[in-house]
C-alpha cells in the first residue's frame, strides 16, 4: 500500500504557493534568487508567463534521461521554494533524498507539486524533475550544468503595459450596504439611524396557559386591537412548548392581549406590568424605550434574515464580487424585509395617496431614479406602475424594494474606444458611494451623472467629509483585521469570565473608533494605525486594559508596551484559542492581514497544538516547529512574529507571567519585505514590533492593496502591479495619508473601466 | 401508529394520491430523499507509523467487524452500506480545505456543483423547497469558503444556516400568510400580488441576462430560479405531485422550542442546536417540503471546544478539548494520549448523532415500510484520517435503501476508485440518470445499486 509513505514523502516536501492562485515572480538575479520574493514584497513584479530555458545556450547532450530539460522545469517550478541549488528554503532540502526511491519521488511531484498547483508539474514534466532530482541526489556530481538563472525579469513598463480590469459585472449589496441603502432611500431624515440598535420585541406565550389552542393571535394598541387574524391580528409560532413572535414595535407604551383561536382574549401570563383593561379584565402593558419616536415603527434590523456574505477564505471583505449571489434564502429575506419597509415607508410624510392617472407611473420614475439608482426605463415604469395599479402602493413599494435594480449595482458599462468598457455616470455615482459610504448615491451625485461623467477627485472629498465615511472606515478595519470573527468566538468562561456581550461589543468598538479617529480626527496616516500610543475606548474597557482615560475619548497606552492595533483586545482575542494563545495564529495574522505574505496550509501530520502544561510556557511548548527541520521551513517566518505578543493573554489582557514564568516578550521578524530575502529582525515587544512592521515597504504595499480589494471586490492579480503601484506612489506621495489613498483608489482609472467577461 | 395525513399548504399545492414507489416490485422506485450528515476533521484511520484504520470495518461482505469509532451503528448495521477505499484524488491532498472543495462536487478546487445541488434542481426540484442546508455553529469565527460543503454553482459555496428558529421559519412559515388558513380569500389576495412582484422580477432578469457575460448569467439563473421557486410555492406554477408526505407540516420539533437564540456559538450549546437542526431536517423531509438536505456540524479545524458537551463521554469541563486539536493525535494510535483518547470518543458521538437520524427516519411508517426505506443518507467528513488529512480511503457510510435500489447490511470495497462514482450512483438510485460524476469522470460504482 503506498499510502503511509506516500504521506510521509508528501510532508516533507513542504508547500509553497499562495494557494490564492497568485504566481510567483521572480526578483533579480543570482545565485539563489529563485527562492524568489512573494507577490506583495514590492519585489520586481513579472510581466507574465514563466522563464524558460535560453534558447542560446544550448546545454551538452548528456547520456540517459534528460536532464537538461528535468534542470530547466526545476528551475521554473520547484527552486523558488527549494532553491537553485536545492538545498531548500521555505521547502525542504531536495540533496537529500535518502527517504525516497526514484519512483516514490516522481509520483509525489506528479500529485502534490508544486505545492498548491500540483497539476503545473505533472505527467512527462514530473518524471523529468524527479529524473533531474534523482540523478543530483547525495551530492552525486552533476552530468550536466544547470542552466543559469533565468535573465532577470524587466520590471513592467507601467506606460504601456494593459492594466487588468475588473470584469463587467454585477454587485450584490451586502447587508452592510443593504442596511445603509434602506436608511438613506427610505428615511433620509435619520441620519444617525443604525438598524440593528433596537431589537424587536418578543411576544412569548406558554403553550400551558392556551391548551388546546390551535391559534393564537396578538391584539394591541399598536394594530388596533383586531379579532381575527385576517384583520390585522399578528400570529404567533408554536415552537415546541411555546408560541412566539418577534416583532418591531414603535418606541412608546403599548398596550395589548393574546387572542386565543380568535374567541379567547387573555392578558400575558408572563408579564407583571397590567392596566384595567375598562371591561373587568386586564391589557397588558409594554413599554418600549428605543428608537425615535417620529420614525414609527421600523424594523430592527431589515437585513436581519439575509443570510451571510460568502467570500474566499483569502478575502478579507465581505464584498467579493463574484461570490454575491441570491439564493432562496436571500430571496425571501428581502422579499419579507421589502414588505416590512414598505409599510413603514407608506406612513411616512412624502408618500401621500395616489390620485389620477400616471399617478404610479410618475411615482415609480421618480422614486424609481432613487432607488435603481439611476432612471428606469420606460419598460420598467410600465411594468411597476402596473403593480400600483393593480395591488395597491405597498405591493408596488414592496416590488421596488426588493427588485434586481435595487439589489444589485451594474458595473456593466458602456463600450469605450480602447476596447474596454467604461462605467456609466450613473454607475459612476454608484461605485463611488458604495466605496465611501456603503449607501447609495446621494441627490447631489445623482444630479451630476444626469450631467454626465463624474469629478470624482472633488466628489471623493466631498463624500469623505461625511459621516458615512466615517462608518465605513471603521467597518474597512474590522474586516481587513478580521476581528469580526470575534462576535461569534468563544472563550473559556472559566479563565475568562469577564467576557461577556458588553466586553465583546466593546472591544469591537474599540477597534472601529480607533480607525475612525486615526484617520478622521488624528494625523490621517496609516502608520499611526498600527503605531499610535494610544487606543479609543469607554470605561469598560479602560479598566479591562488598566488605563487611565486621557479625557478626550483616548486611553493613552502609557508604557503598557501596546501600540496601535497590535495593541487592541478584538485582535489580540480573535487570534488565540479558548483557553490559550496562539503564536501561530498572531504569526500569520501579521503575515496574511498586514504584509499580505501568505504561507501554505499545514502539511499533513503536522503536530497541531501542543497539550497545555501548566509548567511550560507557549513558547517552549512550541519550540519544535524551529527546532524541527522539516517544520523550520515555514515556521521560521511565523512562531517567531508571534512570540512577541506573548505578553498577551487569549483575552488580550497583559500579563506578567505565564506558567509561572516571566513571560518573554522577544520576537523575530524574518524576511519581512518577503520570504528569501534573507533579512533578519528581532524585536521585544508589541510596540517594537508595530514599528518593524510600520516602517516596511510590505506593509504599505500591502495596506494598499487591501484597499484596492475593498475597492473592487477581488483579490488583486500580478496584472494589477501596475494600478497598485500607482496607488502607491500617490500614498507615499501623501505621506502614507488614508484618506489620500481613498481618494487615489477612487480616481484611478481601473475604478471605472472594466473588461469584458467570457 | 401515526395516521398517515395529507399536506395542504400555502394556496394551490394539490394534494398528491398517487403512490408511487412500492419496494416489492422488481424494479426499485427512485429513493424519494438525500440526506447529508457532516462531521469535521476525519476520523482515527491508518495513522502515520503505519497502524492500521481504525474506522474501516474488516470482512467479508455481510459477516464484517466494526471497530469502536463505529459502535454505535452496530444495531443498525442492517440499514448501513459502509465503504472502504474511495479517493477523492492527488490534489491538495493532505489539506483539510482541499478535502472540503473536494467533498461533495468530486473535482479539484470545489470547482464544480455539488451532487446535493445537482440533486436538487433535477429530482428535486419538485418540492417547495429543493434544497436545505442546516449547519450548527458551522458559520462561527466567520466561517466561509472552504469551511462548507455545498456549492450550487462552480467554484462557491454557500453558508448553511445555523439558526433553528429562522431556519423553522423559513421552512414552515408557509410563505407570505403565517396564520391564514389555506383557501382563506386574504391570503389567495396576498399570494397573487406577491406572484405579480415576482413576475416583475422575473422579467427584469430577464432582460438583465442577455447583456452579461456567462459567469454573471449563472448569477441571474440562481437569482431566477429562487423566485420561481417561491412562484411554485404560491400555487403559481403547476407542479408534479410529489410523493405523499408521511406527516402533516403543522408543529415545530419541540426541540427547537430549548434553543437559546442569544447562545447559539456557545458550545456548551452544540448538542441541543444538533438536536434541533436534526430533528427539523427530517420533520421537513418527512412533510414534504424537501427532498435534499444536508446537515453540517461544525467545520473543519473549527474552534469548537467538544469537551464542554455534557452528558458525553468525552465531557472534561477543566480542560478545552477541540475538534482539530484531538485529530492531530499523534504518529500513532495511543490510548494513553489524551488527544487520541478524546478523538475517539468524538467520533463515536458523530456516529451516534448519525444513528439518531436513522432512528429518526426508521420510526416514521412510510409505504411498505419506513421513511429510511425511502431514502440515502451519506455521514461524511473531509479527510481520512486526521492526523495525515489524507484524502484516500475516505469513510463513507451510506444508510437507507433509497427506494430499494440499495441493498444494505454490507460492506463493499472500492480500493482507488474515485468517489464521484459513490454520487453517480446516489443520482441513479435518486432516478437522475447520470453515468458518471466527478472530474474523474468515475463511473458509478459496480454493486452498489441495484438494477
Amino acid at each position: 500500500m503506498r499510502a503511509p509513505a506516500l504521506t510521509v514523502l508528501a510532508a516533507l516536501l513542504v508547500a509553497c504557493d499562495t494557494g490564492g492562485g497568485v504566481d510567483f515572480r521572480p526578483t533579480a538575479a543570482g545565485p539563489g534568487a529563485d527562492a524568489a520574493a512573494w507577490p506583495g514584497a514590492g519585489g520586481a513584479p513579472g510581466a507574465g508567463g514563466l522563464p524558460g530555458a535560453d534558447a542560446d545556450a544550448a546545454p551538452p547532450t548528456p547520456p540517459g534521461p534528460d536532464l537538461a530539460a528535468g534542470a530547466t522545469l526545476y528551475a521554473t517550478h520547484c527552486a523558488r521554494c527549494h532553491a537553485a541549488d536545492r538545498t531548500g528554503g521555505v521547502g525542504r532540502d531536495l540533496t537529500d533524498l535518502a527517504d525516497f526511491d526514484r519512483d516514490r519521488l516522481i509520483r509525489v511531484i506528479d500529485a502534490t507539486m508544486p505545492s498548491g498547483r500540483p497539476t503545473a508539474c505533472a505527467g512527462d514534466c514530473a518524471v523529468r524533475v524527479g529524473d533531474y532530482l534523482w540523478a543530483l541526489r547525495d551530492g552525486a556530481p552533476a552530468p550536466v550544468d544547470p542552466p543559469p538563472p533565468p535573465d532577470p525579469v524587466e520590471p513592467v513598463d507601467c506606460a504601456d503595459a494593459p492594466a487588468d480590469l475588473s470584469p463587467r459585472r454585477l454587485r450584490l449589496l451586502t447587508r452592510r450596504e443593504y442596511r445603509n441603502t434602506v436608511r438613506d432611500l427610505l428615511f433620509p431624515e435619520a441620519a444617525d439611524l443604525a438598524f440593528g440598535d433596537c431589537p424587536p420585541h418578543r411576544f412569548v406565550l406558554a403553550a400551558d396557559a392556551a391548551p388546546g389552542s390551535a391559534r393564537v393571535h396578538v391584539a394591541g394598541s399598536f394594530n388596533g386591537w383586531p379579532g381575527t387574524v385576517a384583520g390585522g391580528g399578528w400570529a404567533l409560532d408554536r415552537l415546541g412548548d411555546v408560541w412566539t413572535l418577534d416583532r418591531d414595535l414603535p418606541p412608546g407604551r403599548h398596550t395589548y392581549k393574546f387572542v386565543l383561536d380568535e374567541r379567547t382574549w387573555i392578558a400575558d401570563p408572563a408579564n407583571p406590568l397590567g392596566e384595567d383593561d375598562g371591561f373587568g379584565g386586564r391589557n397588558s402593558v409594554v413599554e418600549v424605550a428605543c428608537g425615535a419616536a417620529e420614525l414609527g415603527a421600523l424594523p430592527a434590523d431589515p437585513a436581519a434574515n439575509v443570510p451571510a456574505e460568502t467570500r474566499p477564505e483569502t478575502f478579507p471583505f465581505d464584498n467579493h464580487a463574484a461570490s454575491g449571489r441570491v439564493t432562496a434564502g436571500h430571496l425571501e429575506a428581502y422579499l419579507d424585509a421589502a414588505e416590512v419597509l414598505a409599510r413603514a415607508a407608506l406612513e411616512r410624510p412624502g408618500f401621500g395617496p395616489c390620485a389620477g392617472a400616471g399617478c404610479a407611473a410618475d411615482f415609480v420614475r421618480t422614486f424609481g431614479r432613487r432607488a435603481f439608482r439611476r432612471p428606469p426605463t420606460e419598460a420598467e415604469i410600465t411594468r411597476y406602475a402596473a403593480i400600483f395599479d393593480a395591488h395597491g402602493a405597498e405591493v408596488g413599494l414592496t416590488a421596488l424594494l426588493s427588485a434586481p435594480a435595487f439589489l444589485y449595482r451594474s458595473e456593466l458599462g458602456a463600450p469605450d474606444a480602447d476596447g474596454a468598457f467604461r462605467l456609466t455616470p450613473y454607475e459612476e455615482a454608484s461605485a463611488l458611494s458604495y466605496f465611501l459610504w456603503a449607501s447609495m448615491p446621494d441627490d447631489a451625485l445623482l444630479t451630476a451623472a444626469d450631467r454626465g461623467p463624474l469629478d470624482r477627485a472633488a466628489e471623493a472629498t466631498r463624500l469623505l467629509a461625511d459621516d458615512r465615511a466615517r462608518a465605513v472606515v471603521g467597518d474597512f478595519a474590522l474586516q481587513w483585521l478580521g476581528v469580526d470573527a470575534l462576535r461569534t468566538a468563544h472563550k473559556n468562561p472559566d479563565l475568562f469570565p469577564d467576557f461577556d456581550a458588553a466586553l465583546r461589543a466593546a472591544m469591537l468598538a474599540e477597534t472601529a473608533d480607533f480607525a475612525r479617529h486615526v484617520v478622521f480626527d488624528g494625523s490621517g496616516r496609516f502608520a499611526d494605525l498600527l503605531t499610535a500610543d494610544f487606543t479609543v475606548g469607554d470605561a469598560r474597557l479602560a479598566a479591562f486594559y488598566g488605563l487611565a482615560p486621557a479625557g478626550d475619548g483616548t486611553l493613552p497606552y502609557a508604557g503598557a508596551a501596546r501600540a496601535g492595533v497590535l495593541g487592541h483586545a478584538s485582535v489580540l482575542a480573535t487570534y488565540a484559542h479558548s483557553d490559550q494563545t496562539s503564536p501561530i495564529r498572531r504569526g500569520l495574522f501579521v503575515r496574511r492581514r498586514l504584509l499580505c505574505q501568505e504561507l501554505p496550509p499545514p502539511p499533513p501530520n503536522a503536530g497541531g497544538v501542543p497539550e497545555v502544561d501548566p509548567d511550560a510556557t507557549t513558547r517552549e511548548r512550541f519550540r519544535q516547529h524551529t527546532d524541527d527541520d522539516f517544520c523550520r521551513g515555514c515556521h521560521q517566518y511565523i512562531d517567531g512574529v508571534g512570540f512577541g505578543f506573548e505578553r498577551f493573554d487569549a483575552l488580550g489582557r497583559w500579563r506578567d507571567t505565564e506558567a509561572g514564568q516571566p513571560v518573554d516578550a522577544r520576537g523575530e521578524l524574518n524576511d519581512i519585505e518577503g520570504f528569501g530575502t534573507d533579512t533578519q529582525a528581532t524585536y521585544e515587544g508589541v510596540d517594537e514590533l508595530a514599528a518593524l512592521v510600520a516602517d516596511s515597504d510590505a506593509a504599505r504595499d500591502c495596506f494598499v492593496r487591501q484597499t484596492f480589494r475593498f475597492a473592487q471586490g477581488r483579490e488583486d492579480e500580478d496584472d494589477d502591479v501596475c494600478a497598485v503601484r500607482a496607488l502607491r506612489a500617490d500614498f507615499d506621495a501623501a505621506g502614507g495619508d488614508v484618506r489620500a489613498l481613498l481618494t487615489a483608489v477612487a480616481t484611478h482609472p481601473s475604478f471605472v473601466l472594466r473588461r469584458e467577461a467570457p | 401508529m401515526r395516521r398517515r395525513t395529507f399536506l395542504a399548504l400555502t394556496a394551490g399545492l394539490p394534494a398528491a394520491l398517487n403512490l408511487i414507489g412500492r419496494p416489492a416490485r422488481a424494479q426499485a422506485a427512485p429513493a424519494r430523499r438525500f440526506l447529508v450528515f457532516y462531521f469535521p476533521d476525519g476520523v482515527a484511520g491508518p495513522s502515520q507509523d503505519g497502524q492500521p484504520s481504525l474506522w474501516h470495518p474488516r470482512g467479508g461482505e455481510r459477516d464484517f467487524e466494526l471497530p469502536a469509532q463505529l459502535a454505535p451503528l452496530d444495531p443498525l448495521r442492517e440499514h448501513c452500506v459502509f465503504l472502504n477505499g474511495l479517493s477523492m484524488g492527488p490534489t491538495d491532498a493532505g489539506s483539510h480545505p482541499g478535502g472540503a472543495k473536494k467533498l461533495l462536487t468530486a473535482v479539484d478546487g470545489g470547482n464544480g456543483e455539488s451532487i446535493d445541488h445537482v440533486l436538487a434542481r433535477t429530482v428535486g426540484a419538485d418540492a417547495p423547497h429543493r434544497h436545505v442546508y442546516l449547519g450548527v455553529q458551522a458559520n462561527q469565527n466567520d466561517a466561509s469558503g472552504d469551511k462548507h460543503i455545498s456549492y450550487p454553482s462552480a467554484g462557491h459555496s454557500t453558508r448553511p444556516e445555523d439558526d433553528p428558529v429562522r431556519a423553522f421559519e423559513r421552512l414552515f412559515g408557509g410563505g407570505v400568510a403565517p396564520g391564514l388558513p389555506a383557501g382563506d380569500p386574504a391570503a389567495e389576495a396576498r399570494a397573487a400580488a406577491r406572484r405579480s412582484v415576482l413576475d416583475a422580477h422575473l422579467a427584469d432578469l430577464n432582460a438583465l441576462r442577455g447583456k452579461v457575460g456567462a459567469a454573471e448569467r449563472s448569477k441571474l439563473d440562481l437569482h431566477t430560479e429562487a423566485l420561481r421557486d417561491l412562484e411554485r410555492r404560491l400555487g403559481g406554477l403547476a407542479m408534479e405531485a410529489p410523493p405523499p408526505p408521511v406527516e402533516a407540516c403543522d408543529a415545530a420539533p419541540g426541540s427547537i422550542g430549548r434553543v437559546d437564540r442569544g447562545a447559539l456559538y456557545a458550545p456548551e450549546q452544540f448538542p441541543t442546536l444538533l438536536r434541533a437542526q436534526t430533528d427539523l431536517m427530517v420533520q421537513a423531509m418527512a412533510c414534504g417540503l424537501t427532498r435534499v438536505g444536508v446537515l453540517q456540524a461544525s467545520h473543519h479545524t473549527s474552534e469548537l471546544v467538544m469537551s464542554r458537551f455534557a452528558d458525553t463521554e468525552m465531557h472534561d469541563p477543566g480542560y478545552d478539548m477541540r475538534s482539530h486539536q484531538a485529530s492531530h493525535y499523534g504518529p500513532r494510535h495511543d490510548e494513553g494520549r489524551r488527544e487520541f483518547a478524546a478523538y475517539v470518543q468524538q467520533r463515536r458521538y458523530w456516529v451516534q448523532r448519525f444513528a439518531d437520524v436513522i432512528e429518526a427516519l426508521r420510526a416514521r411508517p412510510e409505504g411498505d415500510g419506513t421513511m429510511l426505506d425511502y431514502t440515502v443518507l451519506l455521514l461524511c467528513t473531509e479527510v481520512c484520517d486526521g492526523n495525515t488529512h489524507l484524502h484516500d480511503d475516505m469513510p463513507f457510510v451510506l444508510a437507507g435503501r433509497g427506494g430499494g435500489a440499495i441493498d444494505t447490511g454490507r460492506l463493499l470495497n472500492f480500493p482507488g476508485r474515485r468517489h464521484g462514482g459513490l454520487f453517480a450512483s446516489i443520482a441513479q438510485a435518486m432516478g437522475h440518470r447520470i453515468d458518471r460524476f466527478g472530474d474523474a469522470g468515475e463511473a458509478a460504482l459496480p454493486g452498489l445499486i441495484g438494477a
